[in-house]
């Protein structure tokens, strides 16, 4: 089984509303997959669906070779591990005793709990009762919970939605160490630099239909205008096409030492998410 | 069904519960009734009024804390997160029903203590309570499970609590013995476990299943309910 995900053809419909659209996409075994979209696009709804919370109106959904008739045995949910944008903590607990909870119903070697707790920063806090937490350790404490029974994949819901500078670096490495473990990841984002740098592939969504699919630096590649933006000593600004006839004036320019510094233009993600979607960044 | 999962729920709830000051308001509230009257009334209680605790005692504390903490669940959202690992629904309804158990249990042994627990020592008695804790049980549980907020189930919990709990209590009502009311009040679950401690036994034992077996169907609508629920 080569692909983790397998949706075809997947359309959700609320009432009168289309929240998802004829998507089709596969997500490889292994591969840290971006779903990108701005607010009220889809993202969660697919996840609901990829994780069995909804069912799909029309297509066929396979996660992890399972069909989606089936997301509610066990094969499928021992082997999942999800954080969604609604998941929550038992207030009156404290974190370790929440992570027991879990670790328990998964049948996880109670170890695992101070693994998944070393993985997002919160081992030192772990006696904390979670209603003194602030917002981003909970989302830690959740990150923790989705991982505690070491799933084959995992979806995550705008993980790193509250997360400071310092706790993200963290929990991204985590992510990274995870994935190289062998872990597929399937993650919902606003924060476009998070996707260029953990995402080997990344979606478009936009008014619930896929705009783009392709890892950042080809799609960056695709958006680039190919020109080379020029400044030179003199405080000249050239934009020079990578054309044949172009090639004397770049040619001088090194020649005479004038340029001070030269790029390609690759727009980044959050450029080329403004271009597909015609849309602020939320 | 799993027991580790089982004793996993009953492990979170038993832990939780004595934290949820508003629960915990249920049983000693319950204990607080039965401490009023032994101090304003002396000499033995009459039996209706055993019975009367206890009923008050399986509405409270048996239905009350139990849809409570299905409900809450509900409302948290905690429960997504449970339905998302292997546990199943039965296994977390059995969980929290092993935690409700044993606070019935500790509330009705401390407030029948108070007012004198002696005559209902005996089998029939104890058979009696035993089919009044599944009744109430499992109102508790089909309450619980369409019920989306805490909040919501108070205004469940009142009804069950006057019609079924406190049923003894519409005799002081004074109406006529043949009445409609208390013809078919005679049949609720209380007024038969006391049918079944003073007079006969299959009648009684046979009314009292009955109405077992449609809270059972009651839960059970509830159950596929959520079940199948988008
Ligand atoms: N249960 C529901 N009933 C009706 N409409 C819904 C329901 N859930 C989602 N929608 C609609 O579907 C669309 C997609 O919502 P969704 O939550 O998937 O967006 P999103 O991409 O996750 O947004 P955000 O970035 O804000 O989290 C929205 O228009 C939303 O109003
Ligand atoms: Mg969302």
């Amino acid at each position: 089984m080569e692909n983790a995900i397998e949706v075809k053809g997947m359309q959700k419909i609320f009432g009168e509303h289309t929240a998802i659209n004829k998507v089709s996409f596969n997500v490889k075994q292994g591969e840290i997959f971006g779903f990108l979209g701005p607010s009220g696009s889809g993202k969660t709804t697919t996840v609901k669906v990829l994780t069995g919370e909804l069912k799909q109106t029309v297509g066929d959904v396979k996660v992890l070779g399972i069909d989606s008739e089936n997301f509610g045995s066990s094969a499928f949910k021992s082997q999942v591990g999800i954080l969604s944008d609604n998941s929550s903590l038992y207030e009156r607990l404290t974190i370790y005793d929440n992570l027991k909870l879990f670790c328990k119903l998964y049948g996880a070697p109670l170890k695992q709990i101070d693994v998944v707790l070393r993985e997002v920063n919160l081992h030192d806090e772990r006696s904390k009762i979670v209603s003194t937490l602030s917002k981003g350790m909970k989302q830690r404490v959740l990150l923790a919970k989705a991982l505690i029974h070491n799933p084959k994949l995992v979806f995550l819901d705008e993980p790193t939605s509250a997360l400071d500078p310092g706790n993200m670096a963290h929990i991204h490495r985590g992510l990274q160490k995870l994935n190289e473990a062998g872990t597929t990841i399937f993650l919902t984002t606003h924060n476009m630099e998070e996707a260029t740098e953990l995402c080997d592939r990344v979606a478009f969504l936009h008014n619930g239909e896929l705009q783009e699919l392709d890892s950042p630096n080809s799609l960056r590649y695709k958006y680039s205008t190919h020109a080379f933006h020029v400044e030179t000593f003199k405080g000249n600004r050239l934009v020079i096409d990578n054309q044949p006839d172009q090639a004397d004036q770049i040619r001088d320019l090194i020649a005479n030492g004038e340029i001070k510094a030269m790029h390609t233009d690759n727009p980044t993600l959050g450029q080329i998410f403004l271009k597909v979607t015609g849309k602020e960044l939320e | 069904m799993s027991v580790q999962r089982i004793h996993a729920i009953f492990e979170k709830d038993l832990k939780d519960l004595p934290r949820n000051i508003a629960l915990l308001m249920l049983p000693v509230s319950n204990i607080l009734l039965a401490l009023i009257y032994s101090l304003t009334v002396d000499g033995e209680p009459p039996i209706a009024f055993l019975y009367l605790i206890a009923g008050a005692t399986f509405s409270m504390v048996t239905s009350g804390i139990m849809m409570s903490m299905i409900a809450e669940e509900n409302e948290k959202n905690t429960m997504r997160g449970l339905i998302q690992s292997p546990a199943s629904l039965l296994d977390i309804i059995i969980g929290k029903s092993l935690v409700t158990g044993i606070i019935t249990a500790i509330s009705l042994m401390v407030s029948l203590m108070i007012v004198g627990i002696e005559p209902l020592m005996n089998f029939r008695a104890i058979i009696g309570l035993i089919l009044m804790f599944l009744f109430f049980l499992l109102v508790g549980i089909g309450i619980g499970l369409f019920s989306k907020s805490l909040a919501a189930t108070s205004g469940y919990l009142m009804p069950v609590m006057f019609l079924f709990g406190f049923t003894p209590m519409i005799a002081t009502f004074q109406l006529a013995e043949d009445s409609i009311i208390i013809r078919t009040t005679n049949t609720f679950p209380i007024m038969q476990a006391i049918e079944l401690y003073d007079n006969n036994f299959w009648m009684p034992l046979g009314i009292l299943t009955a109405w077992i077996i449609g809270a059972a169907l009651f839960t059970f609508i509830c159950f596929r309910k959520v079940m199948t629920d988008d």
